[in-house]
């Protein structure tokens, strides 16, 4: 049956584009907002918002209890998690199907088996889907001692239940791995509650290539193209890419069906993502995770395939039969986002909360700009400091490229620090017109040659 | 002599929430329902005493009231963060979403009545979320002035419930 009142759990430019995407398809929405938010931009665009508790996320956008219980009673039959929050929560998707409300993700057993990445590499292996040389869990630091030699120096360690960078630690030799170990360990297990290690192979010149799909639940998995989102600072994306200029044709279309044989035996349903790491010295891509949500980076999806991910998801959720084909769906051009933060990256990228007393996005052919600001609008201090998308869409990536140094150029956010200038500076430089950059290239060249161009110690 | 049943009071609720009508009354010999799309209406009719479907807390399974009026905003009159205080009153705000009950349990009679004295650590209603069943406390002596809230209406945080008159 088709969804006719959706709540959205979410807050920022995600929840404004799921207002809007649900409009399109003819849904209502009710917003669940923290008491910071209520004069949102969503807040406003929404048919309704209820304010659900206080600032502070747990007491709001994470109490999954107070959620449901505003979903049921404003009469909603579905909810959207976005993305952050509980849009991975298994325990949430779980308590949203038992009360009778479609879950606009995957099954609640999806989510457990997916963000298990023990059980995520199991899955890679079954599909026959590429992994970088790597280990089951890890207890001991003479184990990974042992596993390491095996794998080969330098290897990685990653937390089993989560990523962002918390419990990995490179190490290039047995002394490195002996003295990291358990403080990786140990920092995992304060991020996830779980400190299981295992190890993988370290790739020095790496790429983060993923792969963007939808599933209708009954086995039939179509790709959107692929991202290159290699541009990061401490495992945090910067800019992202579609599709992946470094890949050739065929190669393509392989990482592309290696994330649908990953997600078909499980009959996934929802957008989700594959991500990849490609080593682009022998051409190999290794599985990397799933994430079982629509992520910040799907417009430029969106941009080159013609299409609304999020309705996909809107449709997908309730069982709508998908109307997508493969053959349907033909890339075209270049796109590329830049997130654009309320952080001070002269400062360590201390975030900069604050009011915001002049906005003026860019606009025009080939720009997007997903947002939830405008000129007087506060940036809360509570939540993640992304305010804005840009997504510009050009022929090529040369031609994508030019459009963004230009939309750049004319954004002007008052009030409060930004990243703008180092995303200017981005744009400009060589390494990144010329498509030669890795995960580690915005540590290691970018922000080097940023800091001393402004001046800074 | 009327024999309306829960079941229909919901149906005649979806179908208006379907419709374009703007207001429904219907009165039959012990039984009065009353339906708008407009926020503020509720105030206005019989003194703000009562939301649109007076029914017993527990006897419908959906709690009904709150479905209606879908595209209401945050700030109607009492529903905001904004309601003005009367001087020298207290006011009591809801600590959390939840559904409201003025009653420890359907039937009972309800935990307060205006003009009644409370000390702070008194119960003065529940606030429920997903079968959780909070008792919230007057938090201050006085006199109950004013009930701005029905029985069985979703509440949003912040929401201003009771009015108290402290004790000087």
């Amino acid at each position: 049956m088709p969804i006719k009142r959706l709540l959205i759990a979410n807050r920022g430019e995600i929840a404004v584009r799921i207002v809007r995407a649900a409009k399109a398809k003819g849904i209502e929405t009710v917003l669940a907002v923290s008491a910071a938010d209520r004069d949102s931009m969503a807040a406003t665009e929404a048919d309704r918002a209820v304010v659900i508790g206080p600032a502070a996320a747990r007491d709001s956008y994470l109490n999954g209890d107070m959620l449901i219980h505003a979903a049921l009673s404003t009469g909603c039959d579905a909810v959207h998690p976005g993305y952050g929050f509980l849009s991975e929560r298994a325990a949430f998707a779980e308590k949203c199907e038992n009360a009778g409300l479609n879950f606009v993700g995957p099954k609640a057993e999806t989510i457990r088996l997916v963000g298990d990445k023990l059980a995520a590499r199991a899955l890679a292996r079954s599909a026959g889907v590429p992994m970088v040389s790597g280990s089951e869990k890890v207890d001991t630091v003479d184990d990974a001692l042992r596993i390491a030699d095996g794998i080969g120096f330098p290897v990685i360690t990653k937390a089993s239940a989560g990523g962002g960078g918390r419990g990995m630690v490179v190490a290039r030799s047995p002394e490195e791995l002996r003295s990291s170990f358990d403080a990786a360990s140990h920092e995992a297990k304060e991020a996830f509650g779980d400190g299981t290690l295992y190890l993988e192979r370290f790739v020095e010149r790496a790429r983060h290539v993923e792969v963007q799909v939808v599933g209708d639940g009954k086995g039939n998995i179509v790709h959107f193209a692929e991202r290159d989102c290699s541009l990061q600072r401490r495992y945090q994306k910067m800019v992202e890419e579609a599709p992946a200029a470094i890949l050739s044709p065929a190669l393509r279309n392989r990482v592309s069906q290696a994330a649908i044989d990953l997600l078909s035996p499980i009959s996934y349903r929802n957008a989700g993502t594959v991500e990849f790491l490609y080593d682009e010295e022998t051409e190999q891509f290794f599985f990397m995770e799933v994430n079982a949500r629509i992520q910040v980076e799907h417009p430029v999806s969106e941009q080159i395939c013609g299409i609304d991910l999020i309705q996909r998801q809107l449709d997908v959720a309730c069982g709508e039969a998908s109307e997508l084909a493969q053959d349907d769906i033909i890339p075209a051009g270049h796109s590329i986002e830049v997130r654009i933060i309320a952080e001070n990256p002269l400062d360590n990228f201390r975030p900069s909360p604050g009011r915001i007393t002049n906005w003026s996005a860019p606009s025009g052919t080939g720009i997007r700009v997903d947002t939830a600001m405008a000129s007087g609008v506060m940036v809360p201090p509570y939540y993640d400091s992304m305010i804005a998308k840009l997504i510009v869409t050009g022929r090529d990536r040369d031609d994508a490229v030019a459009r963004l140094r230009d939309a750049l150029d004319s954004f002007v956010i008052e009030g409060i620090a930004t990243n703008i200038d180092l995303l200017r500076f981005i744009s400009r430089h060589p390494d990144f017109i010329e498509n030669r950059i890795d995960t580690r290239w915005a540590e290691r060249v970018l922000l080097p040659e940023f800091l001393s161009d402004k001046g800074a110690p | 002599m009327t024999n309306v049943t829960p079941e229909d009071v919901q149906a005649l609720i979806e179908l208006f929430d379907a419709g374009d009508w703007d207001e429904l009354h219907i009165t039959l010999d012990d039984f009065q329902l009353h339906l708008n799309k407009d926020p503020a209406a509720r105030r206005a009719w019989n003194g703000g005493e009562r939301t649109v479907v007076d029914t017993p807390a527990a006897s419908v399974a959906t709690p009904a009231p709150v479905a209606v009026p879908a595209a209401s905003a945050t700030a109607d009159a009492t529903g905001s963060a904004d309601y003005q205080v009367p001087d020298g009153m207290s006011v009591l705000k809801a600590p959390n979403l939840g559904t409201f009950y003025r009653s420890p349990k359907p039937g009972a009679a309800p935990y307060v009545e205006i003009g009644q004295k409370v000390d702070a650590d008194s119960d003065v209603c529940l606030i429920e979320v997903m079968k959780l069943f909070t008792p919230v406390k007057a938090g201050v002596a006085g006199t109950i002035r004013e009930i701005l809230v029905s029985d069985a209406e979703l509440v949003e945080f912040d929401r201003p419930l009771f009015v108290i008159e402290p004790d000087a």
